[in-house]
């Protein structure tokens, strides 16, 4: 026993000396003893002021009632909120104490200042792969180009010891691919600025690619066939971002996508759910070249038949259920012609760029049916392009509708113009309405993304 | 871009995802089309294209080149229309007719498609609100005007 104990007792030690090394280690930067005193040319700060809006920084460190980068947005974890931080150069509230170095940690490294791990609702598993050059442009314009604002922190509400942070090195060190991003020489520069928009500061991931039980994305990079693959986030579902033609981006060309990612909508779809933020905040803001790298990027994806099934055709017999003497009959139906059609068209085809079609929509023909159910009850966001709000956007029939008229109509909606999106329960109508409800204590906080 | 109401061609200057209604009440002046929920679930803009009703207020102008569209000031010189119109009349269906240019418009479409329309199917296309509370009184006039047709008068 105490020969065992003898062996043993040294490699307990070792272990446990290992792994507090491991999870308190500050990581190296390539900017550590780079000294950042001198004032960065207004064209850097520019630069970076760009990175920021590819990186979306504001979409959650900016709260709408306080000074932008202040933070404050709630995220929820399974365990409790966290908040956003203040990321504005305030030496005492915010990050005006940062070095390049230290900053460099926080964003491609998962590591504070102070030596804390972030929690991965800061998407730093896509940040990792910025360019040297990108984060020390994104470090100028957060420190000469904001302006600092006292704010302090929201401690985050999770109770201890679920909040002690070092256990996150561990989940940094399986879930994330550590350095920068790294071209393929087999696709054009086209191709590569796309995959690194993407998969980097764009973090289409964070949202677009499902997770695991940890909450990582089970994939970082197209090497992956999950990779974008559609996800259920918030009460939304991200749609796959391939080249599936029923749920993906199938049936979307370059010129439509990039379209989409510049003024908000197209032919197919209108921004909706989660994905205004990332416009209103982000994609209009990227250059007309970014943008076709990113559509020609995504174009190069591939779908998945088994995934996805047949490709969507226009079926025009379900009309016919239409008819003035026949929509009584069928449910949803009425519900369709009396609040829905007047926008959609009554042939489910939308009207052109401005009223999303609802034949061959991704979001009704997903198996998960949130996003459907959601817009429905909640409406739409105002979608801000170029400064101007859009003339039309989906109104919220929570007050109007019930449970089932709302599972009806969807069900109809799923079921008609040649979608093949399965019905619609009451009953998941009832939960997301509970949990969407802003009146609702537990009503749903955004989560990691 | 040219815009046909009424059966004359206006020319208009307004931007193509410009709502039909703001083009109707602002740019041409013709305010008997009424802004109501401005989101196509009142009816109170209700017109016709091409003699089905529609929702001016979600309705981009972008969409109605080389069709014929139809208000309230134009109903008239429609047969169907004048038919609907003398209903009303007969039937005093409006209390206080801030719905009532749209709920004819409804009618006209519904009579257009169907000349005798049974009770499910005046309920099915008969939705746009009243806060007035006319609707025995609409229901009344439709009736009577799918009556007059049965009869040939």
């Amino acid at each position: 026993m105490r020969k065992l104990l003898s062996v043993l007792l040294p490699v307990i030690v070792l272990a446990a000396a290992g792994v507090t090394w491991f999870a308190t280690r500050v990581p190296s930067s390539p900017f550590d003893g780079v000294a950042g005193s001198q004032a960065p040319s207004p064209e850097l700060i520019q630069r970076g002021e760009y990175i920021a809006r590819l990186a979306d920084c504001v979409g959650c460190h900016g709260s709408p009632d306080q000074p932008p980068f202040t933070g404050g947005l709630e995220m929820a974890t399974p365990v409790g909120s966290i908040f956003a931080t203040n990321i504005t150069p305030d030496k005492e509230t915010g990050i005006g104490n940062y070095s390049l170095a230290d900053f460099d940690r926080a964003v491609r490294h998962d590591v504070a200042r102070d030596g804390h791990h972030l929690y991965p609702a800061m998407p730093y598993p896509s940040y990792a792969k910025l360019s040297d050059d990108d984060v020390r442009a994104l470090y100028a314009y957060f420190m000469h180009g904001v302006k600092p604002a006292r704010h302090a922190n929201k401690a985050s509400d999770i109770p201890w010891p679920l909040s002690i942070r070092w256990p996150l090195a561990f989940w940094s060190a399986l879930f994330m691919d550590h350095g920068s991003h790294h071209e393929q020489p087999s696709e054009n520069a086209v191709w590569n600025r796309g995959a690194y928009l993407v998969q980097g500061p764009g973090h289409c991931g964070a949202c677009h690619t499902p997770r695991g039980l940890a909450f990582n994305e089970r994939a970082l990079d197209d090497s992956n066939p999950l990779f974008l693959s559609g996800a259920l986030l918030d009460g939304w579902y991200a749609p796959s971002l391939r080249g599936d033609p029923n749920r993906g981006l199938g049936r979307w060309s370059e010129d439509e996508l990039h379209q989409f990612l510049k003024t908000g909508r197209n032919r197919h779809a209108v921004v909706f759910g989660s994905m205004t933020d990332a416009f209103n905040n982000s994609t209009q803001f990227m250059t007309d070249e970014d943008l076709r790298a990113i559509a020609h990027y995504l174009k190069s994806l591939p779908g998945d038949p088994r995934r996805d099934g047949p490709a969507w055709h226009y079926d025009p017999k379900s009309n016919d259920t239409l008819a003035l003497n026949a929509r009584l009959k069928t449910p949803g139906a009425q519900t369709f012609l009396a609040k829905c059609s007047f926008c959609h068209g009554a042939d489910g085809r939308g009207q052109g760029q401005w009223f999303p079609p609802l034949a061959g929509a991704a979001s009704l023909m997903a198996r998960e049916n949130a996003s459907s159910i959601n817009v429905t009850l909640n409406g739409s966001k105002r979608v801000v392009a170029d400064g101007i709000p859009d003339a039309y956007r989906m109104p919220p029939f929570r007050e109007q509708l019930s449970d089932r008229q709302i599972a009806d109509v969807l069900s109809f909606a799923r079921s008609s113009w040649g979608n093949n999106g399965e019905p619609v329960k009451p009953e998941e109508v009832k939960h997301l309405r509970e949990s969407t409800d802003p009146a609702n204590s537990s009503v749903i906080i955004l989560h990691m993304r | 871009m040219k815009l046909t109401i009424n059966g004359i061609t206006h020319q208009v200057e307004a931007e193509p995802d410009t709502p039909l209604l703001w083009v109707l009440r602002d740019e041409l002046g013709m305010t008997g089309t009424k802004y109501g929920c401005g989101i196509a679930q009142c009816g109170a803009c209700s017109v016709m294209v091409d003699d089905i009703v529609t929702r001016a207020c979600v309705t981009p102008i972008e969409s109605l080149e080389n069709r014929r569209i139809t208000t309230i000031e134009g109903i008239e010189n429609d047969p169907v229309g004048k038919r609907v119109v003398a209903a009303w009349v007969k039937h005093q269906v409006p209390q206080c007719g801030y719905c009532q240019s749209g709920q004819v418009m409804a009618a006209t479409a519904l009579l257009k498609e169907t000349p005798h329309p049974g009770d499910d199917e005046i309920a099915a296309a008969m939705v746009n609100l009243c806060r007035c509370g006319t609707y025995n009184a609409i229901s009344a006039a439709i009736h009577d005007l799918a009556g007059d047709e049965r009869t040939g008068q």
